[in-house]
Order: C-alpha cells, then structure tokens, then sequence
C-alpha cells in the first residue's frame, strides 16, 4: 500500500490507516465457493488507539515477539459496487467498535533470532 | 609401446574431434557475444516481495485472526510497527436505506509498518489486511 495511507503519531500510541478509492470485490455469499466476486470500490478509515495497558506475545517456537499494549480501533466505510448501482456507508467512526485490538512493535524470523542472540527483549 | 602408439591413434582422432569443434566456436561467437550483450544482469535472489508466515499457510490465506498469545504479523522476517484487530461491530446504511450491520469475529483488520527481509537484503513496505 502506499506509505501515505497509514499515518503513526509521534509518539506511537495512534494509528491511522486511511484510503481512498481502493479497489475491492463484492462478494456477498462469500465464504461460499461459488460466490460471485463483483468490482467495487471503497474507501475507509480505521483508527487504532493504545490505552496504555502493556502486552507481550512471545514464541521461541515460532520465533516472534510483539512488544506494545491493547488498543481500541474503530472504523468507518463506504463501498460502492459500480456494476450494480449498489452502495453502503458506515455510521460515523466512533459508533463502531472491536473486542480485540493491539499495537505495537514485533520482531519474527531472522530478526527475532539476532535479536534473541543480542539477548535483547 | 604399441598401446602408447595405439593410444596416440585414438588420441589424434579425438583430438581432431575437439578440434573440429573448437574450430566452429568462433563463428557462432560473435552472435553469442551479441545475445549477452543485450541480455540483463540477472540475480537468482528471489523477489523482494515479503515472505508468509510458514505455519498460517494451512488455510492458503496467510494470516489468522488477531487475538491473544497470536502472532500479530502476516509477513515472516519483519521487524516493525504493527497494529491489529477483530471482532469488529457496526452499522451502515445502503442506498435504499436499509440498515445493514458489519462485523463478525472474522472480521479482522492488521497493519504492518518496517523493515522485511526478501530477494536477500533487507527491504522496507507497508502493508495492511483489510
């Protein structure tokens, strides 16, 4: 995606990821096998925020850690589906909601394992 | 003696052989020499898209869920910025105006901001899951 779409705060604890005019499809008997995937467009804003309570997933097995806190993320849409005239837009941001959000750093694969043998966590 | 003369006998013929050939080389070279010079440099590195997380491939979707004790990122050798969610809940209204919700337990979202490694040197992107 390009680099302008997403948006961190100085000091972390926001982000944004917004774009315009993506190209989609519109599939809604997915996860049907014979669903049918129509062209459409959307645009979207999605906003995560960090409430500050830390968190730490690590897996030596898998060779991953992330580093950060639990977060809120809400989020706003709109899609249109040229081809068939249809079109949906979301209630304003703060009306949505998620159960589970995250933000943070990670490392996995060969930066987990140099950061491993650094000795750094 | 006789095995060395038989020997040489052998050895000139092959000898000839070789040299026939050799003798060819340089009037296919210079369209040889042509077909390389217009020929990119070629690198057998990989492409420098990012690389699956290897144990998210049984589905053939590359990722999971967010959620706790799971590994957040989609792409494997990256160090970053990362933010995820799921389980989203909402509503929305369609051009006919029927009130349509969004969101199910599947619906997650992630993205992924910093440094990967891919074609064999470290790589920078941006990348989001919607």
């Amino acid at each position: 995606m390009p680099e302008d779409g997403l948006s961190v705060s100085q000091d972390k604890n926001t982000v944004t990821l917004e774009m315009k005019d993506v190209a989609v499809v519109d599939q809604p008997k997915w996860p049907a096998l014979d669903s049918i995937a129509t062209p459409a467009r959307m645009n979207f804003k999605m906003v995560w925020r960090s409430n500050g309570e830390p968190l730490k997933y690590e897996d030596a097995d898998k060779h991953f850690r992330f580093t950060g806190t639990r977060a809120t993320c809400q989020l706003e849409a709109e899609v249109k589906v040229p081809s068939t005239g249809f079109w949906w837009k979301s209630d304003p941001l703060e009306t949505s909601k998620c159960d589970f959000a995250i933000v943070g750093d990670e490392v996995n694969g060969r930066y987990y394992d140099s950061s491993a043998h650094k000795g750094i966590s | 003696m006789e095995t060395l003369a038989n020997s040489c006998s052998a050895c000139s013929r092959r000898t000839l052989l070789k040299a026939g050939a050799l003798a060819a080389i340089p009037l296919i070279l210079p369209s040889t020499l042509h077909a390389f010079q217009l020929q990119q440099p070629m690198t057998a590195n990989g492409g420098d898209e990012p690389f699956p997380i290897p144990w998210l491939d049984k589905n053939g979707s590359h990722n999971q869920p967010a959620g706790s004790n799971l590994e957040p990122s989609h792409i494997y050798h990256f160090s970053g910025r990362i933010a995820r969610s799921s389980t989203f809940t909402g509503m929305g209204t369609d051009g006919k105006g029927n009130r349509i919700a969004f969101g199910s337990p599947t619906t997650d979202y992630g993205v992924m901001l910093g440094e990967y490694w891919a074609a064999r040197s470290a790589q920078h992107g941006t990348f989001a899951h919607i």
